[in-house]
């Protein structure tokens, strides 16, 4: 059902015209206008992306223009609190250009456009031009609505530069959260994962730190956090949430005005609860960002999609200990699916997977990687999915070694299936696997 | 002249069948003292409430500084008061709980942001420079009433009302608390509305009004 998949992206388009349109509100026709044509756009440009990159170039093209985005409202963030402590920037030029008629109507056509873009992304192939125009009517029906609803909105709603910036960037990270392959938390969790993993073993490695020696086993304990998923939510939690209490920081660090010179005092004291009031005001959008930020998270955490998660088979090895699986047989392995099995031998086990790529050739990976906890992997929306640590890994790269991919197995497909080597698989399990399953569970 | 603080014409309040204040046409122009009297319930209390934002008319117009008060919301009476009108009751009416100097900042919180300093200085403006933090039930009836004071001028209002301000106190508090309002309006310019049984009290003022069953009856200024 198109219509409903829509609707957190829709919501998200209107929140930002909302906000738009009231940051900007001397040049409301024109903002409005701008969404509008940016938002058309930003569907038709992701329209002719996928025809000309269609799968995961496509999606990692938008995806980079949210988080390019992301890091711009960092940069704004950062320079926003330090203005506001006093210290001043040669930016004369920034606040010229946001003064001017066109800036309204070039952030609208921006913001717009990438929201467009993201809202197409959730539109497959194989919907019509007909959904496309609906979505269209849909966006202007709303473009309409919220013109409407910022003028009942009160004078007090006040949107400070730095949270227009907060409060546009977590809607599109909120939008794009709710398609799993544009979801930027999970990426950034995994990448927040691998940097404390390599940071500490290059550090133990750098000092000269032999594993076992000179440690003790609860001081492993301790460092053993440092490789558990929780790191990277926490750091990737942080990254996200960081800049917007930047913002709110530099709203709250503004500088009173002078009222020293006015004797009366009631006069003075007016002035002063007028200014603490506007600062207050203008917390309430970035405070906002947070909750549609926390929104994101949440999205990114327990996707709507539902994984394609199949039981392993047990499979036998023949005396020459080669594991054979058919191409045809109870399961198809050219289905597009991913296909779990399961070996057991002399009280050793190891599972794995078979799965053809979009390339047209089947691959065979261990159903866990080199970093994680060996939860293994679950199939939507052209990707698989690391259960330990949520990172999306495009079937496209499925087969290739490194990071969180599942990790390769050798294998050779002849006629009539795939064929493997027993010992490779175990012996690929208990090398790489079944050592991180060790310290992750042991806290080293 | 001076512009009128206060203007009504046929201003009428009715609670039920009972007519509190009969048609009434009124100025007093900016800067003016005026004293209200009459028996119990001849609406005294009822015209100065009227007049303070605290309670709307059945009829009639009003306008006090400019602003018809008929046309306000609740939100822009709030904002009237605040911002126009300084109150003294004759029950005081202070937090008992709260010190002298803590009362007057309770005005300056629902006015703007308090501020101590200020609030020390109106309250040293009218002699309890040395009570400051003494709670309501540590004060006599006269400096309690100063407090008042100090609490109602803290928001440098146009308009002071009073609702029988003397009416608790001994002949000495009262002068005291007169002479101390008489000084304030001389500085601070502000108009005063007094209500008061007391012919005495009312003869500090420019002009006295006096009201009968809601209806006034006589109009005189100071000399006449």
């Amino acid at each position: 059902m198109p219509t409903l998949k829509l609707i957190p992206h829709l919501l998200s388009y209107a929140g930002i015209v909302l906000v738009l349109l009231r940051a900007f509100a001397g040049r409301r026709l024109l903002v409005a206008v701008a969404s509008l044509i940016g938002f058309v756009a930003g569907i038709a440009a992701a329209v002719l992306l996928f025809r000309f990159c269609p799968g995961e170039p496509g999606f990692g093209l938008v995806r980079d223009v949210v988080g390019g985005g992301f890091l711009l409202f960092w940069g704004v963030a950062v320079t926003a609190v330090y203005r506001s402590t006093g210290h001043d920037l040669p930016m004369t030029w920034w606040d010229d250009l946001l003064a001017r008629p066109a800036a309204g109507a070039a952030a609208a056509l921006a913001a717009s456009l990438v929201a467009g873009a993201v809202c197409a992304c959730r539109l497959s192939s194989g919907d019509s031009l007909i959904t496309y125009l609906l979505l269209i009517l849909a966006a202007a029906l709303l473009v309409l609505g919220a013109h409407a609803l910022e003028r009942q909105l009160p004078a007090a709603f006040a949107v400070a530069p730095a949270g227009l910036m907060a409060v546009v960037v977590a809607l599109l990270v909120f939008s794009s959260a709710s398609i799993i392959r544009l979801d930027l938390f999970s990426p950034l969790t995994m990448k927040v994962m691998k940097f404390a993993h390599d940071f500490v073993h290059q550090f133990f490695e750098s000092m000269l730190i032999p594993d076992h020696l000179f440690i003790r086993t609860n001081l492993w304990g301790y460092i053993g956090l440092l490789f558990g998923k929780e790191i990277g939510f926490w750091g990737a939690l942080v990254i996200l949430l960081v800049p917007v209490f930047l913002v709110l920081l530099s709203i709250n660090f503004e500088p009173l005005p002078q009222v020293a010179h006015i004797r009366q005092g009631a006069q003075r004291r007016r002035l002063l609860a007028e200014a603490i009031g506007s600062r207050r005001r203008r917390l309430v959008i970035p405070g906002l960002s947070l909750v549609i930020l926390a929104a994101a998270v949440y999205r990114s955490l327990y996707p709507s999609v539902e994984y394609w998660d199949p039981k392993p088979v047990a499979v036998t090895a023949t005396p020459a200990g080669e594991i054979f699986i058919p191409k045809k047989g109870e399961i198809d392995l050219e289905d597009g699916k991913l296909h779990k099995y399961l070996y057991k031998a002399g009280g050793k086990e190891a599972r794995f997977f078979i799965v053809m790529t979009p390339a047209g050739k089947l691959s065979v990976d261990l159903d866990a990687c080199a970093i994680c906890k060996p939860d293994g992997y679950g199939q939507a929306e052209g990707t698989v999915i690391c259960y330990y640590c949520k990172t999306l890994i495009p079937m496209e790269t499925v087969g290739k070694p490194g990071g969180c991919n599942p990790v390769p197995v050798p294998f050779t497909v002849r006629n009539d299936g795939v064929h493997l080597d027993a010992m490779t698989i175990i012996n690929t399990w208990g090398s790489t696997v079944q050592a991180t399953a060790r310290v992750k569970e042991a806290g080293k | 002249m001076a512009s009128a603080t206060i203007e009504t014409t046929g201003l009428t309040r009715s609670y039920g069948d009972i007519c509190a204040l009969k048609p009434i046409d009124l100025q007093v122009p900016e800067g003016e003292w005026l004293s209200v009297m009459g028996h119990s319930g001849s609406g005294k209390s009822t015209l100065m409430n009227l007049v303070g934002g605290l309670d709307r008319p059945s009829g009639g117009t009003l306008k006090v500084g400019g602003e018809d008060l008929l046309a306000l919301s609740e939100d822009g009476l709030a904002r009237f008061r605040r911002e126009y009108v300084g109150i003294i009751f004759q029950q005081h009416h202070l937090v008992p709980y709260l010190s002298a100097v803590e009362n007057v900042m309770m005005a300056q919180y629902f006015h703007s942001v308090p501020d101590e300093a200020e609030a020390k200085l109106a309250l040293e403006r009218v002699g309890l420079g040395h009570r400051l933090k003494n709670r309501p039930g540590e004060l006599s009836g006269g400096e309690q009433q100063r407090v008042c004071i100090a609490r109602a001028i803290i928001n440098s209002p146009k308009l002071l009302l009073g609702d029988e301000p003397t009416g608790n106190l001994d002949h000495k508090s009262t002068l005291m608390v007169m002479d101390l309002l008489k000084e304030l309006r001389a500085e601070e310019r502000f108009t005063v509305v007094l209500v008061t049984h007391n012919e005495e009290v009312a003869s500090w003022g420019d002009r006295t009004i006096y009201l009968d069953d809601g209806v006034l009856v006589r109009d005189e200024r100071l000399g006449d």
